[in-house]
């Protein structure tokens, strides 16, 4: 029993250097490196290179085209040089240069990845390593018969014949297909193992020391970090495959032990290459000795400095307005867009202001409302909420009814026939003519997968349908913007989805799920107050659009990467509809009055749904009073023009050398928003958005700090009035929610470019989806995680995302930040060990620069308007005085 | 909201600067200029008819000019796609010449009459596929990929090179049309030998069971090269047997080993297919699979329905490969169970479904020719009334749908779909007139009745799902589809390219 406790032990704490990794069908940002947050970045990085034999840092090539872009200012970088001791580059651009030759030399001696000189994986080589030929050592035969039985295990539904056995979880099943499996050495030995996976796993390492436990444990958790971070977030979601098909990490320990075993495979491979290691096979529990004896190499000065260059000119620039910040104005705009913290809605939000007069605002993608989401054709409920909460509520779609208003499409003629507003249940109704038409798609699917799947009928299938298989090759290939016609041409005429469904918002007191279905009044009056709160609002205008935000690719495996990361990798519409739902709600607003949030009777809340490939904005306008009607199509308008001008900005960002058509110098409006129809229909297009790539700054603020930037679509942006948050409780959430799942959005970026094999997902050139959970590269092996390198990759050496860490810029008092985080030491510790960074634009003190430099101090880069830089650490005040 | 002047810009990221390359679209050009011109030649051919020669070293007959057309079809879809596909990539160049002289090696050896060339064309064709698998230098998984394609190919290359010395020897004779049409009547040992050969040269190329490997190993391969490989490279086996009718088709005995082995490969193809859970994996046993029945219909006789089936397949499976990004569904385990046809079809069901069944085999026969008398064709036919049986009856039961939609699928849908089949089969029957045997259905044989049989019973235990009760058969399948470990990335930072 005792042995069993410590087993359980072990593996706890040797499972947190797997970071967990979400199935592709959500893509959840996560970072990579997550289970090392706990530790200063250099030494988590220099951590992780053992592990996974990734590189870290940027290459001495990426610091090289910064640095002569411009992107790294030279003092800056003499003087974080100086202050570190790697002082060569005090004096220009010829030491700066020896510096950098000096970094390459250093990528080239440990093969750019650190410790993998030895041509084995980190931390996982064995004797015989280094002879990858015939057959493979030991080992890769071991995690090549893992894989075989893992990616059997948690396929979801792509095998007909799934893995036999599932339903008694990944040990049990195992166990009784491996008695068949001629691969497996001696197997007659698997008819003896254990009942129960510890005691398989008991059974290996019953003959090592119990102080060696974590280190093997973690050892064998990383060998596959793909697939053991998905079995990880698998077991801790408990998703329905999860409870249908159970799967542990003790389980995977327990198979992978057993064939270590059977293999005679190393079992402590850090021991048994301890030698070359510097004696860390001997660190206990799983502490890695080399850490505390290096400082910080050299490039975490120059990151350093790449990044205090950015930092420095978008504090600088919110500093400046903040100086010039009038006093707010009460006009009330024709409207108010709230759009998610995206760094992509940065770009619409600077057209849409421009297109008329108009107000935006950024919050989080989920509006703030936890839910699970059960779209009414969807095969599966999805948690459209940030992976740092848990689901609260479920919410399913009805379908319209009367009650819930006419449908925009149709506008007032199509009315005028129909008393019931055409939504009745019959098959003459919209939704009868919407239900048939997805049986048919359905149907039609599932004849032909079952055409295809029979032995007896593949072929003739194959003979009669080929020829329109050939036809729509060629089209899509040579015409893809064609293809994107096609798309609409049909959408258009099937009734849209939003027409006939809408999101069952109110509490339903019968169901008795293990969620409770729909929101209560007080959890209505909740989640607005949340929002306007957090968001500091006073005037509410006529019409105000909440538009989450969706991606729209084809061909592309990761897409849901792109879409709302606050929603999960799920598309926001469904989220803004349910925070609409709410406002729109009489009760809802009546409650607002009363607190404070001072609604006029003629402000109507509106869905909406921003593509961030097209820069398309859909309004949801289907419960749009006939008094705003007109709002609503000058807003429509607008938003057309807004679209073109930003799609001309995102085509001139994106302009690469295989594009097809014009390579004229300026692209007008017109065909850029055709450009990113192609790059929205094109199944040859591996690169159709740059989705967050670039980002790098997080402001919180009232949007007019950054109204008269252009941030280039690198910066979150979250609204925030200090002046009307005197609690400082808006802001507590801010920095520990929104400003934690950015940062982990930025991680993910940044080590998938610094290193797209071991924290990315490759090239999608030779990707292959496996199980609806992953891609494989090639023919198999370990999941990969992370971004794909098209993502990030302007070419194969060439990053597109610049690689810095986040830098926050929170327009407040100081000394409310310094609340924050002495309250929450998680946040304060991220801070402090350099994961990202944090400035303040404090309007209380001349709209002053303070930089956060850990233990709760601050450096004052510029106290007043001027531009001052005279570091000097100002010590916390022990108590809040604003 | 000030803005008259132009707001300021804070880290703006300037364009792509790497400095384009005129191959890729220089030999995309190219490739699709060719297609125009093979499109002619059809054009002048389908007019005028005959062949031209260069004595002894080519010889553009139907097959040829029909291959020409397909393999500069492929390719050109292949070259257009992957000028966005490939953008960036560091192998851009290396790649689209490669893929541009698979295209010529290709049409190369559809013209070749010398055996030399023939030989020397193959080979060629191979080692430029094994190149592309392993494209991604730095990568030892693809390396080690090429190098297993690469060891296959020279064994279906020393296979055809046994079989064309000992035709040489037989007959004396150095081109493919000397060697055909010099064969006695009476097959001889030798010329059995040869025929044997010449299929095993065949059935590495189209990645037949027990070949396949090379095929399920071959996904390092950029996926449009994969698209290639399934539309283009694998059609070879068929054109080579196709080439050398007169010899596979001297003994009706060697025909019958031909349809056993054509029809193993289908059966087991598809049902080794049934347990794959990676996109291309999937792919790949399908398209062993779909190579089997196409080396069946040659063994039946039809050499012309083969060459049809090969270019029908390849813009399958060029599709699906070319789209296999966009398979990532959100799925539940309930999905799995859910079954369509729910309950039996009623009287007036089962009447739509039998004749739309009989309706569609017959079509089938009489526009094709094929199953319209007691021949091999039958076996043809039968699959065809029982494909649409099979739509029918699923449509039928798919009570969702209104009635018009259930009953009118298949009759409006499907039978129009075999009439396409059947054009395009019976122009490529009338194109292949000048190739020996273009079509000369088998004599039905006891043999056929087993392999008939054996796709009953597979439709049967697939539809009720019997089969799946082994563990030890699963075992098997999972097993007979591995990569060797040295192709499988296991350690993530291996792929090192990047």
């Amino acid at each position: 029993m005792s042995t069993e406790t410590t087993i359980h032990d072990s593996i706890e704490q040797a499972a947190t250097a797997v970071a967990p990794v979400w199935p592709l069908h959500s893509f959840v940002t996560a970072n990579p490196l997550a289970g090392f947050e706990d530790r200063p970045f250099y030494e988590a990085v220099r951590r992780a290179e053992g592990r996974f034999g990734g590189a870290g840092y940027p290459s001495a090539e990426t610091f090289r085209r910064a640095y002569e872009e411009g992107r790294i200012d030279p003092d800056i970088l003499a003087a974080e040089l100086d202050e570190r001791g790697d002082d060569h580059g005090r004096d220009g651009d010829d030491d700066h240069e020896t510096l950098l030759t000096h970094m390459a030399a250093d990528d080239g001696s440990s093969g750019g990845n650190g410790t993998a000189d030895d041509g084995s994986s980190g931390g996982n080589g064995t004797a015989d390593d280094g002879s990858s030929g015939g057959n493979g050592t030991a080992d890769e035969r071991v995690d090549a018969l893992l894989t075989k039985w893992l990616s059997a295990f948690l396929d979801q539904g792509q095998a007909e014949w799934p893995m036999p056995n599932r339903e008694a979880g990944f040990y049990a099943a195992f166990r009784a297909a491996a008695r068949h499996d001629g691969a497996i050495p001696n197997r007659e030995a698997i008819a003896a193992l254990p009942e129960t996976p510890v005691r398989a796993i008991e059974q290996v390492l019953s003959g090592r020391p119990k102080d060696r436990w974590v280190s093997i444990l973690e050892d064998h958790l990383t060998a596959l970090p793909g697939w053991t971070g998905l079995i990880k977030r698998r077991a801790a979601e408990g998703s329905a495959w999860q409870s249908a098909y159970p799967i542990t990490l003790v389980e995977y320990l327990a198979v992978r032990l057993t064939l270590v075993d059977l293999f005679d495979a190393a079992v402590d491979p850090s021991r048994a290459t301890a030698d070359t290691r510097g004696g860390s096979a001997d660190r206990p529990g799983g502490a890695d000795a080399v850490d505390a004896e290096d400082g910080p190499p050299l490039e975490e000065g120059w990151l350093t400095a790449w990044e205090a260059t950015y930092r420095e000119r978008l504090a600088d620039a919110v500093a400046d307005e903040s100086a010039s910040l009038s006093e707010r104005g009460d006009a009330r705009p024709d409207a108010q867009f709230v759009f998610c913290i995206d760094t992509r809605s940065e770009v619409i939000r600077r057209h849409i202001e421009a297109a008329g007069e108009y107000e935006t605002h950024g919050y989080a993608g989920f509006f703030g409302v936890p839910m699970r989401y059960e779209g009414y054709d969807a095969d599966a409920a999805v948690d459209a909420c940030p992976p740092i909460l848990d689901a609260r509520h479920r919410i399913t779609e009805r379908p319209r009814t009367h009650a819930d208003g006419p449908s925009g499409r149709g506008c007032a003629d199509e009315r005028k026939g129909r008393a019931d507003g055409g939504y009745a249940h019959g098959p003459r109704g919209r939704h009868g003519r919407y239900d048939r038409w997805s049986d048919a798609l359905e149907t039609g699917a599932t004849l032909l997968k079952s055409l295809k799947s029979n032995a007896a009928t593949a072929f003739s299938f194959v003979e009669a349908a080929g020829s329109g298989y050939g036809l729509a090759l060629a089209a899509r290939t040579l015409s893809p913007a064609r293809a994107f016609d096609l798309v609409e041409a049909i959408e258009g005429r099937l009734p849209d989805a939003h027409e006939v469904r809408v999101p069952a918002v109110d509490r339903d007191p019968s169901d008795d799920g293990d969620l409770p279905l729909g929101l209560t009044l007080a959890e209505k009056v909740e989640y607005a107050e949340t929002a306007f709160g957090l968001m500091g609002w006073e005037t509410f205008a006529r019409v105000v659009v909440f538009a989450g935000h969706a991606s729209r690719t084809a061909n592309n495996p990761f897409d849901s990467g792109l879409d709302c990361g606050a929603c999960a990798g799920n598309p926001g519409g469904p989220s803004a509809r349910v925070l609409t739902n709410i406002c729109n709600d009489e009760a809802v607003k009546n409650e607002l009055r009363e607190r404070g949030f001072d609604i006029p009777a003629d402000t109507v809340f509106l869905a909406g749904e921003h593509n961030t490939t097209t820069d398309e904005v859909t309004l949801y306008a289907g419960d749009v009073p006939a008094s705003h009607e007109d709002d609503v199509e000058r807003l429509r308008s607008d938003l057309a023009a807004a679209r073109a001008d930003a799609a001309a900005e995102r085509v001139e960002s994106m302009r690469s050398e295989g594009d097809t058509g014009s390579e004229a110098a300026a692209v007008s409006n017109r065909t850029a928003v055709r450009e990113t129809e192609r790059r929205a229909a094109d199944w040859a297009e591996p690169r159709p958005e740059w989705g967050l790539a670039g980002n790098a700054g997080f402001v919180v603020g009232p949007r007019e700090l950054t109204a008269d930037l252009d941030l280039a679509g690198r910066s979150f942006l979250h609204s925030y009035d200090w002046r009307t948050d005197e609690t400082g409780e808006a802001l507590e959430a801010i920095l520990t929610g929104p400003m934690v799942v950015t940062q982990w959005i930025n991680a993910q970026y940044y080590f998938a470019t610094v290193d797209n094999a071991a924290y990315g997902a490759g090239s999608k050139v030779t990707h292959n989806p496996v199980g609806n959970v992953g891609v494989y590269q090639g023919n198999g092996g370990d999941l990969l995680t992370g971004l794909p390198l098209q993502s990030v990759m302007a070419a194969d050496d060439e990053p597109y995302h610049q690689p810095l860490r986040l830098s926050t810029v929170v327009h407040a008092p100081r000394d409310r930040v310094t609340d924050v985080l002495s309250t929450h030491p998680d946040i304060a510790e991220l801070l402090d060990n350099g994961w990202l960074s944090l400035t303040v634009v404090d309007p209380t003190r001349n709209d002053g620069v303070f930089h956060y430099d850990g233990d709760l101090c601050w450096n004052t880069t510029r106290d007043d308007g001027g531009a001052t830089a005279s570091p000097e650490p100002t010590q916390a005040p022990p108590a809040a005085d604003d | 909201m000030t803005g008259q002047e132009r707001p300021t810009t804070v880290g703006r990221i300037e364009n792509a600067r790497t400095p384009s390359s005129a191959v890729p679209r220089a030999l995309t050009r190219l490739v699709w200029a060719l297609w125009l011109v093979s499109l002619g030649v059809l054009a002048f051919r389908i007019r005028n008819g005959g062949t031209w020669e260069v004595a002894g070293l080519f010889r553009i007959d139907g097959l040829t000019v029909v291959m020409w057309v397909a393999v500069t079809f492929f390719s050109g879809v292949v070259h257009s796609y992957s000028r966005r596909y490939m953008a960036g990539s560091r192998h851009r160049t290396r790649f689209f010449s490669r893929v541009f002289a698979f295209t010529a090696v290709v049409a190369l050896l559809v013209a070749a009459d010398s055996v030399v060339l023939f030989a020397a064309a193959w080979l060629a064709m191979g080692l430029v596929m094994a190149d592309l698998i392993g494209l991604v230098r730095g990568w030892p998984q693809a390396r080690a990929a090429a190098s297993v394609a690469r060891r296959y190919f020279l064994a279906g290359s020393a296979f055809l090179t046994v079989s064309l010395a000992t035709l040489w020897w037989h007959t004396g004779e150095t081109t493919v049309s000397g060697i055909t049409s010099a064969l006695g009547t009476v097959p001889s040992t030798g010329v059995l030998f040869a025929a044997g050969t010449l299929l095993a040269a065949a059935m590495v190329q189209s990645a037949l069971i027990p070949f396949h490997t090379w095929l399920l190993s071959s996904m390092t391969a950029p996926t449009p090269a994969s698209a290639l490989m399934h539309a283009g490279f694998v059609n070879a086996g068929g054109v080579l047997l196709t080439r050398f009718a007169p010899v596979v088709g001297a003994d009706p005995g060697f025909m019958l080993v031909v349809v056993l082995v054509g029809a193993g490969s289908a059966l087991l193809g598809k049902l080794l297919k049934s347990v794959q859970s990676d996109v291309k994996r999937r792919l790949g046993c399908s398209t062993t699979g779909q190579m089997g029945f196409m080396i069946m219909q040659v063994g039946l006789g039809f050499f012309a329905a083969a060459i049809a089936h090969l270019l029908i397949h390849g813009c399958y499976k060029a599709y699906l490969f070319l789209s296999a990004g966009g398979r990532v569904e959100h799925t539940s385990p309930a999905t799995l169970e859910k079954n369509v046809r729910a309950g039996s079809p009623g009287v007036v069901g089962a009447a739509v479904i039998g004749s739309s069944a009989l309706a569609g085999g017959a079509l089938f026969a009489v526009l094709t020719g094929k199953g319209t008398s007691l021949d091999g064709g039958l076996l043809l036919t039968g699959l065809v009334a029982l494909t649409t049986l099979h739509a029918a009856w699923t449509a039928v039961g798919s009570t969702a749908l209104s009635p018009a939609i259930r009953y009118g699928l298949v009759p409006l849908v499907f039978l129009p779909a075999i009439a396409v089949y059947a054009a395009v089969y019976v122009t490529i029957d009338g194109l292949l007139v000048d190739v020996p045997l273009g079509t000369s259905p088998a004599e039905l044989t006891p043999v056929h009745g087993v392999v008939a049989a054996a796709f009953l019973v597979a439709y049967v235990a697939i539809e009720t799902g019997v089969y799946r009760r082994s563990e030890r058969l699963y075992v098997a399948f999972l097993n007979a589809t591995r990569s060797p470990p040295g192709t499988v990335l296991t350690s993530r930072e291996e792929y090192n390219e990047y």
